[in-house]
Protein backbone atom coordinates (compact mmCIF):
# COMPACT_ATOMS: atom_id res chain seq x y z
CA UNK A 1 0.00 0.00 0.00
CA UNK A 2 2.81 2.37 0.86
CA UNK A 3 4.35 1.56 -2.53
CA UNK A 4 1.10 2.66 -4.13
CA UNK A 5 1.00 5.96 -2.24
CA UNK A 6 4.65 6.58 -3.09
CA UNK A 7 4.03 5.82 -6.75
CA UNK A 8 1.15 8.28 -6.83
CA UNK A 9 3.27 11.00 -5.21
CA UNK A 10 6.28 10.47 -7.49
CA UNK A 11 4.26 10.29 -10.69
CA UNK A 12 2.43 13.46 -9.72
CA UNK A 13 5.78 15.14 -9.16
CA UNK A 14 7.07 13.90 -12.50
CA UNK A 15 4.07 15.08 -14.51
CA UNK A 16 3.02 18.25 -12.68
CA UNK A 17 3.45 21.27 -14.92
CA UNK A 18 3.65 19.19 -18.08
CA UNK A 19 -0.11 18.59 -18.02
CA UNK A 20 -3.06 20.05 -16.11
CA UNK A 21 -2.81 19.43 -12.35
CA UNK A 22 -6.02 17.38 -12.36
CA UNK A 23 -4.73 15.03 -15.06
CA UNK A 24 -1.37 14.62 -13.27
CA UNK A 25 -3.11 13.84 -10.00
CA UNK A 26 -5.45 11.35 -11.70
CA UNK A 27 -2.54 9.61 -13.42
CA UNK A 28 -0.64 9.39 -10.15
CA UNK A 29 -3.62 8.00 -8.26
CA UNK A 30 -4.38 5.46 -11.02
CA UNK A 31 -0.82 4.16 -11.09
CA UNK A 32 -0.68 4.04 -7.31
CA UNK A 33 -3.90 2.05 -7.14
CA UNK A 34 -2.65 -0.36 -9.82
CA UNK A 35 0.54 -0.99 -7.90
CA UNK A 36 -1.37 -1.42 -4.66
CA UNK A 37 -3.68 -4.01 -6.17
CA UNK A 38 -1.29 -5.96 -8.42
CA UNK A 39 2.10 -5.27 -6.97
CA UNK A 40 2.24 -7.62 -4.01
CA UNK A 41 5.62 -9.16 -4.01
CA UNK A 42 5.16 -12.68 -2.83
CA UNK A 43 7.62 -14.62 -0.79
CA UNK A 44 6.12 -17.95 -1.75
CA UNK A 45 9.19 -19.21 -3.53
CA UNK A 46 12.56 -17.54 -3.36
CA UNK A 47 13.65 -18.69 -6.79
CA UNK A 48 10.49 -17.86 -8.75
CA UNK A 49 12.54 -16.24 -11.50
CA UNK A 50 14.42 -19.49 -12.05
CA UNK A 51 11.13 -21.37 -12.36
CA UNK A 52 9.76 -18.87 -14.88
CA UNK A 53 12.98 -19.08 -16.90
CA UNK A 54 12.63 -22.82 -17.33
CA UNK A 55 9.00 -22.42 -18.33
CA UNK A 56 9.63 -19.72 -20.92
CA UNK A 57 9.29 -20.28 -24.64
CA UNK A 58 12.54 -18.41 -25.17
CA UNK A 59 14.33 -21.02 -23.03
CA UNK A 60 15.17 -22.90 -26.24
CA UNK A 61 16.91 -19.88 -27.78
CA UNK A 62 20.67 -19.66 -27.79
CA UNK A 63 21.80 -18.30 -24.41
CA UNK A 64 24.79 -16.55 -25.95
CA UNK A 65 22.52 -14.65 -28.33
CA UNK A 66 20.13 -13.65 -25.54
CA UNK A 67 22.92 -12.56 -23.22
CA UNK A 68 24.70 -10.54 -25.91
CA UNK A 69 21.49 -8.85 -27.08
CA UNK A 70 20.43 -8.00 -23.54
CA UNK A 71 23.80 -6.55 -22.60
CA UNK A 72 23.77 -4.43 -25.77
CA UNK A 73 20.23 -3.22 -25.05
CA UNK A 74 21.18 -2.49 -21.44
CA UNK A 75 24.06 -0.31 -22.57
CA UNK A 76 21.84 1.50 -25.07
CA UNK A 77 19.29 2.13 -22.32
CA UNK A 78 21.84 3.59 -19.95
CA UNK A 79 23.51 5.89 -22.50
CA UNK A 80 20.27 7.08 -24.07
CA UNK A 81 19.90 10.89 -23.78
CA UNK A 82 16.11 10.84 -24.15
CA UNK A 83 13.51 8.93 -22.20
CA UNK A 84 11.65 7.69 -25.28
CA UNK A 85 14.05 4.96 -26.35
CA UNK A 86 14.23 3.24 -22.94
CA UNK A 87 10.50 3.64 -22.38
CA UNK A 88 9.70 2.07 -25.76
CA UNK A 89 12.17 -0.74 -25.02
CA UNK A 90 10.58 -1.29 -21.62
CA UNK A 91 7.14 -1.68 -23.16
CA UNK A 92 8.29 -3.92 -26.05
CA UNK A 93 10.41 -6.18 -23.86
CA UNK A 94 7.73 -6.45 -21.19
CA UNK A 95 5.21 -7.42 -23.88
CA UNK A 96 7.63 -9.97 -25.36
CA UNK A 97 8.43 -11.45 -21.96
CA UNK A 98 4.78 -11.78 -21.02
CA UNK A 99 3.67 -13.06 -24.44
CA UNK A 100 6.31 -15.73 -24.84
CA UNK A 101 7.36 -16.32 -21.31
CA UNK A 102 4.54 -18.25 -19.74
CA UNK A 103 4.20 -15.56 -17.10
CA UNK A 104 1.01 -13.65 -16.41
CA UNK A 105 1.02 -9.84 -16.54
CA UNK A 106 0.10 -9.85 -12.87
CA UNK A 107 3.14 -11.91 -11.90
CA UNK A 108 5.32 -9.68 -14.05
CA UNK A 109 4.04 -6.61 -12.23
CA UNK A 110 4.60 -8.32 -8.90
CA UNK A 111 8.21 -8.93 -9.89
CA UNK A 112 8.52 -5.28 -10.88
CA UNK A 113 7.27 -4.08 -7.51
CA UNK A 114 10.56 -5.00 -5.90
CA UNK A 115 12.80 -2.57 -7.78
CA UNK A 116 9.85 -0.16 -7.78
CA UNK A 117 10.44 0.67 -4.12
CA UNK A 118 14.00 1.72 -4.80
CA UNK A 119 12.94 3.60 -7.92
CA UNK A 120 10.25 5.52 -6.05
CA UNK A 121 12.30 6.40 -2.97
CA UNK A 122 15.20 7.66 -5.06
CA UNK A 123 12.71 9.37 -7.34
CA UNK A 124 11.56 11.40 -4.34
CA UNK A 125 15.15 12.35 -3.57
CA UNK A 126 15.82 13.34 -7.17
CA UNK A 127 12.66 15.43 -7.51
CA UNK A 128 12.51 17.43 -4.31
CA UNK A 129 15.10 20.03 -3.47
CA UNK A 130 15.46 22.25 -0.43
CA UNK A 131 15.73 25.88 -1.50
CA UNK A 132 15.48 29.25 0.26
CA UNK A 133 13.00 30.58 -2.33
CA UNK A 134 9.82 28.83 -3.34
CA UNK A 135 9.95 29.11 -7.12
CA UNK A 136 9.46 25.94 -9.10
CA UNK A 137 6.77 23.75 -10.56
CA UNK A 138 5.69 22.66 -7.09
CA UNK A 139 6.67 24.23 -3.78
CA UNK A 140 5.84 23.37 -0.19
CA UNK A 141 6.96 25.59 2.71
CA UNK A 142 9.32 23.74 5.03
CA UNK A 143 11.64 24.83 7.86
CA UNK A 144 12.46 28.46 7.01
CA UNK A 145 12.51 27.61 3.33
CA UNK A 146 10.83 25.62 0.66
CA UNK A 147 10.80 22.11 -0.68
CA UNK A 148 10.61 22.62 -4.42
CA UNK A 149 10.38 20.61 -7.61
CA UNK A 150 12.11 22.45 -10.44
CA UNK A 151 11.63 21.76 -14.13
CA UNK A 152 15.28 20.73 -14.45
CA UNK A 153 14.98 18.23 -11.60
CA UNK A 154 11.80 16.91 -13.20
CA UNK A 155 13.51 16.38 -16.54
CA UNK A 156 16.40 14.57 -14.89
CA UNK A 157 14.14 12.38 -12.77
CA UNK A 158 12.07 11.48 -15.84
CA UNK A 159 15.18 10.48 -17.78
CA UNK A 160 16.63 8.43 -14.92
CA UNK A 161 13.35 6.68 -14.23
CA UNK A 162 12.87 5.84 -17.89
CA UNK A 163 16.40 4.49 -18.19
CA UNK A 164 15.96 2.36 -15.09
CA UNK A 165 12.62 0.97 -16.31
CA UNK A 166 14.10 0.13 -19.70
CA UNK A 167 17.15 -1.50 -18.14
CA UNK A 168 15.06 -3.54 -15.70
CA UNK A 169 12.91 -4.91 -18.49
CA UNK A 170 16.08 -5.87 -20.43
CA UNK A 171 17.36 -7.68 -17.37
CA UNK A 172 14.00 -9.38 -16.85
CA UNK A 173 13.90 -10.50 -20.47
CA UNK A 174 17.22 -12.22 -19.92
CA UNK A 175 16.61 -13.63 -16.46
CA UNK A 176 13.06 -14.78 -17.21
CA UNK A 177 14.23 -16.79 -20.22
CA UNK A 178 17.73 -17.99 -19.36
CA UNK A 179 18.84 -19.98 -16.34
CA UNK A 180 21.91 -18.99 -14.39
CA UNK A 181 24.06 -22.00 -15.37
CA UNK A 182 23.54 -21.07 -19.02
CA UNK A 183 24.59 -17.48 -18.37
CA UNK A 184 27.62 -18.79 -16.49
CA UNK A 185 28.55 -21.00 -19.43
CA UNK A 186 28.42 -17.92 -21.67
CA UNK A 187 30.62 -16.06 -19.19
CA UNK A 188 33.12 -18.90 -19.20
CA UNK A 189 33.32 -18.70 -22.97
CA UNK A 190 33.91 -14.97 -22.56
CA UNK A 191 37.03 -15.81 -20.50
CA UNK A 192 35.87 -14.89 -17.04
CA UNK A 193 38.37 -16.58 -14.66
CA UNK A 194 37.45 -20.22 -14.43
CA UNK A 195 37.73 -20.40 -10.69
CA UNK A 196 34.96 -17.81 -10.44
CA UNK A 197 32.56 -19.54 -12.82
CA UNK A 198 33.17 -22.85 -11.11
CA UNK A 199 32.54 -21.37 -7.70
CA UNK A 200 29.39 -19.79 -9.10
CA UNK A 201 28.12 -23.10 -10.46
CA UNK A 202 28.74 -24.79 -7.13
CA UNK A 203 26.95 -21.95 -5.37
CA UNK A 204 23.98 -22.29 -7.70
CA UNK A 205 23.69 -26.00 -6.94
CA UNK A 206 24.00 -25.48 -3.20
CA UNK A 207 21.22 -22.90 -3.22
CA UNK A 208 18.60 -25.58 -3.60
CA UNK A 209 20.17 -27.73 -0.87
CA UNK A 210 20.29 -24.82 1.54
CA UNK A 211 16.79 -23.61 0.75
CA UNK A 212 15.24 -27.00 1.42
CA UNK A 213 17.22 -27.38 4.64
CA UNK A 214 16.10 -23.92 5.67
CA UNK A 215 12.46 -24.78 4.94
CA UNK A 216 12.63 -27.81 7.22
CA UNK A 217 14.33 -25.86 10.01
CA UNK A 218 11.89 -23.00 9.78
CA UNK A 219 8.88 -25.31 9.90
CA UNK A 220 10.34 -27.11 12.89
CA UNK A 221 10.92 -23.83 14.70
CA UNK A 222 7.50 -22.45 13.77
CA UNK A 223 5.71 -25.56 15.00
CA UNK A 224 7.38 -24.99 18.38
CA UNK A 225 6.16 -21.37 18.50
CA UNK A 226 9.64 -20.09 17.69
CA UNK A 227 8.29 -17.04 15.89
CA UNK A 228 5.83 -15.78 18.49
CA UNK A 229 6.75 -12.20 19.28
CA UNK A 230 9.44 -10.02 17.83
CA UNK A 231 12.28 -10.74 20.27
CA UNK A 232 11.79 -14.46 20.05
CA UNK A 233 11.63 -14.41 16.25
CA UNK A 234 14.96 -12.60 16.14
CA UNK A 235 16.49 -15.22 18.41
CA UNK A 236 14.99 -18.07 16.41
CA UNK A 237 16.10 -16.57 13.10
CA UNK A 238 19.64 -16.20 14.39
CA UNK A 239 19.68 -19.76 15.69
CA UNK A 240 18.27 -21.14 12.44
CA UNK A 241 20.79 -19.23 10.32
CA UNK A 242 23.70 -20.39 12.46
CA UNK A 243 22.49 -23.95 12.34
CA UNK A 244 21.99 -23.70 8.58
CA UNK A 245 25.54 -22.54 8.00
CA UNK A 246 27.11 -25.17 10.24
CA UNK A 247 24.99 -27.99 8.83
CA UNK A 248 25.78 -26.83 5.30
CA UNK A 249 29.49 -26.88 6.11
CA UNK A 250 29.16 -30.43 7.33
CA UNK A 251 27.23 -31.37 4.22
CA UNK A 252 29.91 -29.89 2.00
CA UNK A 253 32.34 -32.35 3.60
CA UNK A 254 30.20 -35.26 2.45
CA UNK A 255 29.87 -33.64 -0.95
CA UNK A 256 33.62 -33.33 -1.23
CA UNK A 257 34.12 -37.01 -0.40
CA UNK A 258 31.61 -37.94 -3.09
CA UNK A 259 33.35 -35.76 -5.66
CA UNK A 260 36.79 -37.03 -4.67
CA UNK A 261 35.69 -40.62 -5.13
CA UNK A 262 34.54 -39.71 -8.66
CA UNK A 263 37.97 -38.41 -9.66
CA UNK A 264 37.48 -34.70 -8.93
CA UNK A 265 40.67 -32.96 -10.03
CA UNK A 266 39.76 -29.35 -9.35
CA UNK A 267 37.69 -28.87 -12.47
CA UNK A 268 34.00 -29.48 -12.93
CA UNK A 269 32.60 -30.21 -16.38
CA UNK A 270 28.93 -30.25 -17.26
CA UNK A 271 27.23 -31.58 -20.32
CA UNK A 272 25.19 -28.83 -21.90
CA UNK A 273 22.37 -29.02 -24.35
CA UNK A 274 23.27 -27.48 -27.68
CA UNK A 275 21.13 -24.48 -28.44
CA UNK A 276 22.07 -23.10 -31.85
CA UNK A 277 21.18 -19.56 -32.91
CA UNK A 278 17.86 -19.77 -34.76
CA UNK A 279 16.75 -17.38 -37.48
CA UNK A 280 13.60 -15.96 -35.82
CA UNK A 281 15.45 -15.35 -32.56
CA UNK A 282 18.36 -13.65 -34.34
CA UNK A 283 16.00 -11.53 -36.46
CA UNK A 284 13.87 -10.45 -33.51
CA UNK A 285 16.69 -9.59 -31.12
CA UNK A 286 18.92 -8.18 -33.87
CA UNK A 287 16.08 -6.02 -35.17
CA UNK A 288 15.30 -4.78 -31.69
CA UNK A 289 18.93 -3.92 -31.01
CA UNK A 290 19.29 -2.18 -34.39
CA UNK A 291 16.13 -0.15 -33.83
CA UNK A 292 17.25 0.85 -30.34
CA UNK A 293 20.70 1.80 -31.61
CA UNK A 294 19.18 3.88 -34.41
CA UNK A 295 16.83 5.60 -31.97
CA UNK A 296 19.70 6.39 -29.59
CA UNK A 297 21.87 7.73 -32.43
CA UNK A 298 19.06 9.96 -33.66
CA UNK A 299 18.47 11.22 -30.15
CA UNK A 300 22.18 11.92 -29.60
CA UNK A 301 22.34 13.84 -32.87
CA UNK A 302 19.24 15.91 -32.16
CA UNK A 303 20.53 16.73 -28.67
CA UNK A 304 23.69 18.03 -30.24
CA UNK B 1 18.31 -13.53 26.48
CA UNK B 2 20.83 -11.35 28.28
CA UNK B 3 20.06 -7.91 29.60
CA UNK B 4 22.07 -6.26 26.88
CA UNK B 5 20.34 -8.23 24.16
CA UNK B 6 16.96 -7.23 25.51
CA UNK B 7 17.97 -3.62 25.62
CA UNK B 8 19.27 -3.76 22.06
CA UNK B 9 16.10 -5.41 20.83
CA UNK B 10 13.97 -2.68 22.33
CA UNK B 11 16.27 -0.08 20.88
CA UNK B 12 16.02 -1.68 17.45
CA UNK B 13 12.25 -1.54 17.60
CA UNK B 14 12.09 2.14 18.49
CA UNK B 15 13.10 3.86 15.23
CA UNK B 16 11.01 1.53 13.14
CA UNK B 17 7.94 2.04 15.27
CA UNK B 18 8.48 5.76 15.44
CA UNK B 19 8.71 6.14 11.69
CA UNK B 20 6.50 3.23 10.73
CA UNK B 21 7.09 3.61 7.03
CA UNK B 22 9.18 0.70 5.89
CA UNK B 23 7.58 -0.61 2.72
CA UNK B 24 10.20 -3.09 1.67
CA UNK B 25 13.52 -2.67 3.32
CA UNK B 26 15.73 -4.40 0.88
CA UNK B 27 19.40 -4.08 1.30
CA UNK B 28 20.49 -1.00 -0.55
CA UNK B 29 21.14 -2.35 -4.00
CA UNK B 30 21.24 0.37 -6.63
CA UNK B 31 18.78 -0.84 -9.23
CA UNK B 32 19.55 -1.75 -12.82
CA UNK B 33 20.04 1.23 -15.08
CA UNK B 34 19.94 3.82 -12.31
CA UNK B 35 23.49 5.12 -12.67
CA UNK B 36 24.82 7.12 -15.64
CA UNK B 37 27.34 5.28 -17.83
CA UNK B 38 30.38 7.11 -16.44
CA UNK B 39 29.64 6.05 -12.85
CA UNK B 40 29.07 2.45 -13.94
CA UNK B 41 32.50 2.29 -15.55
CA UNK B 42 34.33 4.18 -12.79
CA UNK B 43 32.96 2.07 -9.94
CA UNK B 44 33.68 -1.06 -11.91
CA UNK B 45 37.28 0.05 -12.34
CA UNK B 46 37.60 0.86 -8.62
CA UNK B 47 36.55 -2.69 -7.77
CA UNK B 48 39.01 -4.39 -10.10
CA UNK B 49 42.08 -4.52 -7.80
CA UNK B 50 40.00 -5.93 -4.95
CA UNK B 51 38.50 -8.51 -7.26
CA UNK B 52 41.90 -9.50 -8.58
CA UNK B 53 43.07 -10.02 -4.99
CA UNK B 54 39.92 -12.02 -4.28
CA UNK B 55 40.34 -14.26 -7.32
CA UNK B 56 43.98 -14.83 -6.42
CA UNK B 57 43.07 -15.74 -2.84
CA UNK B 58 40.36 -18.14 -3.98
CA UNK B 59 42.65 -19.69 -6.55
CA UNK B 60 45.24 -20.27 -3.82
CA UNK B 61 42.60 -21.88 -1.62
CA UNK B 62 41.45 -24.08 -4.49
CA UNK B 63 44.99 -25.26 -5.18
CA UNK B 64 46.05 -25.88 -1.60
CA UNK B 65 42.90 -27.15 0.07
CA UNK B 66 40.30 -28.32 -2.38
CA UNK B 67 37.89 -28.99 0.41
CA UNK B 68 37.99 -25.35 1.39
CA UNK B 69 36.73 -24.40 -2.07
CA UNK B 70 33.54 -26.30 -1.36
CA UNK B 71 33.25 -24.56 1.99
CA UNK B 72 33.59 -21.21 0.22
CA UNK B 73 30.89 -22.23 -2.25
CA UNK B 74 28.62 -23.18 0.64
CA UNK B 75 29.41 -19.85 2.26
CA UNK B 76 28.48 -18.00 -0.94
CA UNK B 77 25.24 -19.93 -1.21
CA UNK B 78 24.54 -19.17 2.44
CA UNK B 79 25.05 -15.44 1.97
CA UNK B 80 22.72 -15.50 -1.04
CA UNK B 81 20.08 -17.51 0.81
CA UNK B 82 19.98 -15.28 3.87
CA UNK B 83 19.86 -12.21 1.66
CA UNK B 84 16.80 -13.63 -0.07
CA UNK B 85 14.90 -14.63 3.07
CA UNK B 86 12.53 -12.45 4.98
CA UNK B 87 13.69 -11.55 8.47
CA UNK B 88 11.42 -10.52 11.31
CA UNK B 89 10.79 -6.82 11.36
CA UNK B 90 8.81 -4.51 13.50
CA UNK B 91 6.67 -2.85 10.89
CA UNK B 92 5.44 -5.90 9.06
CA UNK B 93 7.55 -4.98 6.07
CA UNK B 94 9.81 -7.26 4.11
CA UNK B 95 13.42 -6.89 5.20
CA UNK B 96 16.40 -8.90 4.10
CA UNK B 97 19.83 -9.28 5.63
CA UNK B 98 22.88 -8.31 3.62
CA UNK B 99 25.23 -10.84 5.19
CA UNK B 100 28.23 -8.69 4.33
CA UNK B 101 29.37 -8.23 7.93
CA UNK B 102 29.04 -11.92 8.60
CA UNK B 103 31.04 -12.85 5.51
CA UNK B 104 33.77 -10.32 6.28
CA UNK B 105 34.19 -11.55 9.87
CA UNK B 106 34.23 -15.19 8.81
CA UNK B 107 36.17 -15.13 5.53
CA UNK B 108 38.21 -11.91 5.42
CA UNK B 109 37.97 -9.04 2.93
CA UNK B 110 39.48 -10.42 -0.34
CA UNK B 111 37.45 -13.63 -0.32
CA UNK B 112 34.33 -11.63 0.57
CA UNK B 113 34.90 -9.35 -2.42
CA UNK B 114 35.12 -12.29 -4.84
CA UNK B 115 32.19 -14.13 -3.26
CA UNK B 116 30.31 -10.84 -3.14
CA UNK B 117 30.50 -10.31 -6.90
CA UNK B 118 29.12 -13.76 -7.56
CA UNK B 119 26.36 -13.27 -5.02
CA UNK B 120 25.49 -9.86 -6.51
CA UNK B 121 25.23 -11.34 -10.02
CA UNK B 122 22.99 -14.05 -8.58
CA UNK B 123 20.87 -11.48 -6.80
CA UNK B 124 20.52 -9.42 -9.97
CA UNK B 125 19.52 -12.37 -12.14
CA UNK B 126 17.58 -14.54 -9.69
CA UNK B 127 16.03 -11.99 -7.35
CA UNK B 128 16.07 -8.76 -9.37
CA UNK B 129 17.92 -6.99 -6.54
CA UNK B 130 20.53 -4.70 -8.05
CA UNK B 131 21.58 -5.07 -11.65
CA UNK B 132 24.28 -5.79 -14.17
CA UNK B 133 25.11 -2.20 -15.14
CA UNK B 134 25.27 -1.19 -11.48
CA UNK B 135 27.31 -4.25 -10.54
CA UNK B 136 30.48 -2.19 -10.03
CA UNK B 137 28.88 0.33 -7.70
CA UNK B 138 27.05 -2.33 -5.73
CA UNK B 139 30.18 -4.45 -5.44
CA UNK B 140 32.08 -1.50 -4.06
CA UNK B 141 29.50 -0.62 -1.43
CA UNK B 142 28.37 -4.09 -0.38
CA UNK B 143 31.32 -6.39 -1.05
CA UNK B 144 34.25 -4.07 -0.41
CA UNK B 145 33.50 -0.93 1.66
CA UNK B 146 31.06 -2.52 4.13
CA UNK B 147 33.16 -5.64 4.71
CA UNK B 148 36.31 -3.54 5.12
CA UNK B 149 34.67 -1.57 7.93
CA UNK B 150 33.20 -4.69 9.55
CA UNK B 151 36.48 -6.54 9.41
CA UNK B 152 38.50 -3.55 10.66
CA UNK B 153 36.12 -2.92 13.54
CA UNK B 154 36.08 -6.59 14.45
CA UNK B 155 39.87 -6.70 14.52
CA UNK B 156 40.11 -3.46 16.51
CA UNK B 157 37.49 -4.71 18.95
CA UNK B 158 39.48 -7.87 19.52
CA UNK B 159 42.61 -5.84 20.23
CA UNK B 160 40.65 -3.71 22.70
CA UNK B 161 39.24 -6.87 24.29
CA UNK B 162 35.64 -5.84 23.85
CA UNK B 163 33.16 -8.53 24.87
CA UNK B 164 32.85 -10.81 21.85
CA UNK B 165 29.09 -10.44 21.41
CA UNK B 166 29.23 -6.66 21.52
CA UNK B 167 32.18 -6.68 19.16
CA UNK B 168 30.44 -8.77 16.51
CA UNK B 169 27.25 -6.76 16.87
CA UNK B 170 29.04 -3.45 16.43
CA UNK B 171 31.12 -4.68 13.50
CA UNK B 172 28.12 -6.01 11.60
CA UNK B 173 25.74 -3.15 12.35
CA UNK B 174 28.25 -0.41 11.58
CA UNK B 175 29.42 -2.21 8.44
CA UNK B 176 25.80 -2.29 7.30
CA UNK B 177 25.34 1.40 8.07
CA UNK B 178 28.52 2.21 6.21
CA UNK B 179 27.25 0.31 3.17
CA UNK B 180 24.12 2.41 3.22
CA UNK B 181 26.12 5.64 3.52
CA UNK B 182 28.40 4.64 0.63
CA UNK B 183 25.43 3.79 -1.56
CA UNK B 184 23.81 7.15 -0.80
CA UNK B 185 27.08 8.88 -1.62
CA UNK B 186 27.37 6.98 -4.90
CA UNK B 187 23.85 8.07 -5.85
CA UNK B 188 24.58 11.63 -4.79
CA UNK B 189 27.78 11.79 -6.80
CA UNK B 190 25.94 10.53 -9.86
CA UNK B 191 23.07 12.96 -9.37
CA UNK B 192 24.26 16.09 -7.51
CA UNK B 193 21.56 18.50 -6.48
CA UNK B 194 21.21 21.79 -8.36
CA UNK B 195 21.68 24.09 -5.35
CA UNK B 196 23.90 22.32 -2.89
CA UNK B 197 25.83 19.93 -5.13
CA UNK B 198 26.64 16.37 -4.14
CA UNK B 199 26.55 17.09 -0.38
CA UNK B 200 22.93 18.26 -0.39
CA UNK B 201 22.00 15.40 -2.63
CA UNK B 202 23.69 12.91 -0.27
CA UNK B 203 21.62 14.25 2.62
CA UNK B 204 18.46 13.71 0.57
CA UNK B 205 19.35 10.14 -0.36
CA UNK B 206 20.42 9.35 3.21
CA UNK B 207 17.11 10.79 4.38
CA UNK B 208 14.75 8.84 2.15
CA UNK B 209 16.43 5.52 2.88
CA UNK B 210 17.03 6.08 6.61
CA UNK B 211 13.65 4.75 7.82
CA UNK B 212 14.31 1.39 6.21
CA UNK B 213 18.05 1.15 6.76
CA UNK B 214 18.55 2.17 10.40
CA UNK B 215 16.38 -0.57 11.98
CA UNK B 216 17.76 -3.02 9.44
CA UNK B 217 21.35 -2.37 10.53
CA UNK B 218 20.48 -3.08 14.16
CA UNK B 219 18.64 -6.28 13.27
CA UNK B 220 21.49 -7.33 11.03
CA UNK B 221 23.94 -6.80 13.89
CA UNK B 222 21.83 -8.88 16.29
CA UNK B 223 21.41 -11.72 13.80
CA UNK B 224 25.10 -11.76 12.89
CA UNK B 225 25.96 -11.98 16.56
CA UNK B 226 23.60 -14.93 17.07
CA UNK B 227 24.87 -16.72 13.95
CA UNK B 228 28.49 -16.38 14.96
CA UNK B 229 27.78 -17.60 18.47
CA UNK B 230 26.02 -20.63 16.99
CA UNK B 231 28.79 -21.30 14.50
CA UNK B 232 31.50 -21.23 17.13
CA UNK B 233 29.65 -23.86 19.09
CA UNK B 234 28.97 -26.24 16.25
CA UNK B 235 31.37 -25.74 13.36
CA UNK B 236 34.70 -24.65 14.75
CA UNK B 237 36.69 -27.16 12.71
CA UNK B 238 35.31 -26.03 9.36
CA UNK B 239 35.77 -22.41 10.35
CA UNK B 240 39.45 -23.04 10.98
CA UNK B 241 39.82 -24.58 7.55
CA UNK B 242 38.75 -21.36 5.85
CA UNK B 243 40.96 -19.22 8.05
CA UNK B 244 38.63 -17.97 10.78
CA UNK B 245 39.60 -18.17 14.41
CA UNK B 246 43.12 -19.52 14.01
CA UNK B 247 44.01 -18.35 17.45
CA UNK B 248 40.79 -19.18 19.28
Amino acid sequence: MITGVLAALVLFGLCAGAMPAGAAAALGILAGAALWIFGRHSHGGVLVIDVYARRSRYFAWSPALKTAACVLLLILCVVSPTSWVPLALALILAALTVAGGGITPRDYLALLSFPAVFLLLSGLALLWDYAPAGDGVLAVPFWNGWLVVTAAAQARARLVTARALGAVSCLYFLSLSTTLPEILAVLRRAHVPQVMTELAILIYRYLFVLLSAYGAMKDAAASRLGYSGFARSIRTTGAVYGNLLSSSFRRSGACFDAMESRCYDGEIRFLQREKPVTLPAALLLGGLAAAAAAGTLLAVRSCG
Amino acid sequence: MGKREKWLTVLSAAPGLALCIAPSAAAMHIMEGYLPPVSCVVWGAVCLPFLAAGVASIRRVAREKRKALLLLAMAGAFVFVISSLKIPSVTGSCSHMTGTGLAAILFGVPATAALGVIVLVFQAVLLAHGGLTTLGANTFSMAIAGPLVSWGLYRAGRKLRLPKKLNVFLAAALGDLFTYCVTSLQLAMAYPSADGGAAASAVKFLGVFAPTQLPLAVIEGLLTMLVIMGMETYAKQELRLIGYAEEV
